[in-house]
C-alpha cells in the first residue's frame, strides 16, 4: 500500500543532505549571490525583535530613500 | 574547493580565541542541510562586554554600519532586543543580526545551548532551540519546524515538535506513554485519539496561537522604541562617516534614557 507523507520542504532543499560540505557552500555561496537581486525588495528585518517593520516604518533618507545607517 | 562561505568566515572570526557566538536562524537550518531560504545572518552572542567589543571590532574591520535597532550593548540586549549592522562583501549585502536572549528559550535552555555549541565546528543552533525560535509569526518558518522535527533523534523532541498529523500518528502508535507524559507541555497530544482531521484541526490551532503570541511579543518593542526610532536619523547623521567604534559610543550614548533596557513587562526575552 502507498502511504503518503505530509511534505513541508521541497525535494531540491532536501538534497542538500546528500552533497558533501564542499558543494554545499558552492550553493550556498551561488544562492546568496543571486539573492541579492532582491536586495531592494526584501523586507527591511529578517530577524530580531523588529521582524515585523515595513519600510513604511524605517526612517529613510528624503533624498536617496535609503534607511539611515549610523 | 568551493570558497569559504561569508556566514561561516563570520562565525570563526566572532570566536576567534574563545566561544562567543552561535550561529542561528536561516543560516543554522542551511548548517543542518534542511534548506537555504535566508540570505541575512543572524547570532546569538555571550552576553558579556568582551563579547560585544570584539564582535564590533570585527565588524568594523569589514565596514558595518548601524542599522536601526539596539545599540550591541549587554544593557540592552539583556532585555530581549536585538542589534543590527550590515556590510558589503564584494557583490554580497550581509546583514548581521544580534541577540543574547534569544525568544522562548528559557535560561536553563540558554545554558544548555551554550554547552552544546561548544562541541560543534562552527557553532550552529541545535535542531530543538531552533525549533522553538523559529515559532514566529512567518508561516514559512511553520515549515521549517516540521522537517526539523524529523530531524530530532528523540520521539520526545519529535513528539513536542513535529508538524505532522501523520508523523504524530505513527510516533503515538509506539510512545502512548510518552503521549501521555508529554500532553501537559503540548496539549494538542491529547488529540491523537481523535484521528488525524483533529489532530490536523489542532495543529492549525497551535499554530495560529503561537502566531498571536510572537506577534505580540514584537508589538511590546515596536512600542518602546517610537522614542529611539523618531530620533534615528538625527543619531545616524551624527556617526555617518565615523569608524564602528566611534558611530557605536554615539549610538549607546544617544540611546541612554531614550531606548528602554527592555519593553515594560518583558523578562528579557523568556516565554
Amino acid at each position: 500500500m502507498i502511504e503518503m507523507e505530509d511534505e513541508f520542504l521541497s525535494e531540491e532543499d532536501l538534497d542538500l543532505r546528500n552533497m558533501t560540505w564542499e558543494e554545499l557552500v558552492a550553493y550556498w555561496n551561488l544562492w546568496l549571490l543571486q539573492a541579492q537581486a532582491t536586495n531592494d525588495a526584501d523586507p527591511p528585518y529578517t530577524h530580531g525583535v523588529l521582524v515585523d517593520m515595513t519600510w513604511d516604518d524605517v526612517p529613510r533618507t528624503r533624498e536617496t530613500g535609503r534607511e539611515h545607517e549610523a | 574547493m568551493a570558497d569559504e562561505n561569508p556566514y561561516v568566515e563570520l562565525t570563526a572570526a566572532f570566536n576567534q580565541g574563545r566561544l562567543r557566538a552561535i550561529l542561528s536562524s536561516g543560516q543554522a537550518v542551511v548548517m543542518h542541510r534542511l534548506a537555504v531560504m535566508s540570505k541575512d545572518g543572524a547570532w546569538i552572542l555571550r552576553e558579556d562586554a568582551e563579547v560585544m567589543q570584539h564582535v564590533l571590532d570585527v565588524l568594523g574591520e569589514r565596514g558595518a554600519r548601524y542599522r536601526l535597532g539596539a545599540p550591541l550593548d549587554c544593557r540592552w540586549l539583556a532585555g530581549g532586543w536585538s542589534a543590527h549592522l550590515e556590510h558589503r562583501r564584494g557583490p554580497l549585502r550581509l546583514r548581521t543580526d544580534f541577540v543574547t536572549r534569544p525568544p522562548r528559550l528559557s535560561e536553563g535552555e540558554l545554558d544548555r545551548v551554550w554547552n552544546d555549541a561548544a562541541t560543534t565546528d562552527p557553532p550552529v543552533l541545535g535542531l530543538e532551540p531552533l525549533a522553538k525560535l523559529k515559532k514566529t509569526n512567518r508561516e514559512k518558518d511553520y515549515a521549517v519546524i516540521g522537517e526539523l522535527a524529523r530531524q530530532m533523534p528523540e520521539a520526545r523532541s519529535q513528539l513536542l515538535f513535529s508538524r505532522s498529523a501523520r508523523d504524530l500518528l505513527r510516533l503515538a502508535q509506539v510512545h502512548r506513554d510518552l503521549v501521555e507524559e508529554l500532553a501537559g507541555q503540548r496539549p494538542l497530544l491529547l488529540r491523537v485519539a481523535d484521528g488525524r482531521d483533529a489532530l490536523e484541526e489542532a495543529l492549525d490551532a497551535e499554530r495560529r496561537a503561537l502566531i498571536r503570541a510572537n506577534e505580540k511579543r514584537l508589538l511590546a518593542y515596536r512600542e518602546a522604541m517610537q522614542a529611539w526610532t523618531a530620533v534615528w536619523p538625527e543619531v545616524a547623521a551624527q556617526a555617518a562617516a565615523l569608524p564602528l567604534a566611534e558611530a557605536h559610543a554615539i549610538v549607546v550614548e544617544r540611546a541612554e534614557g531614550v531606548l528602554p533596557w527592555a519593553p515594560p513587562d518583558e523578562n528579557g526575552g523568556a516565554p
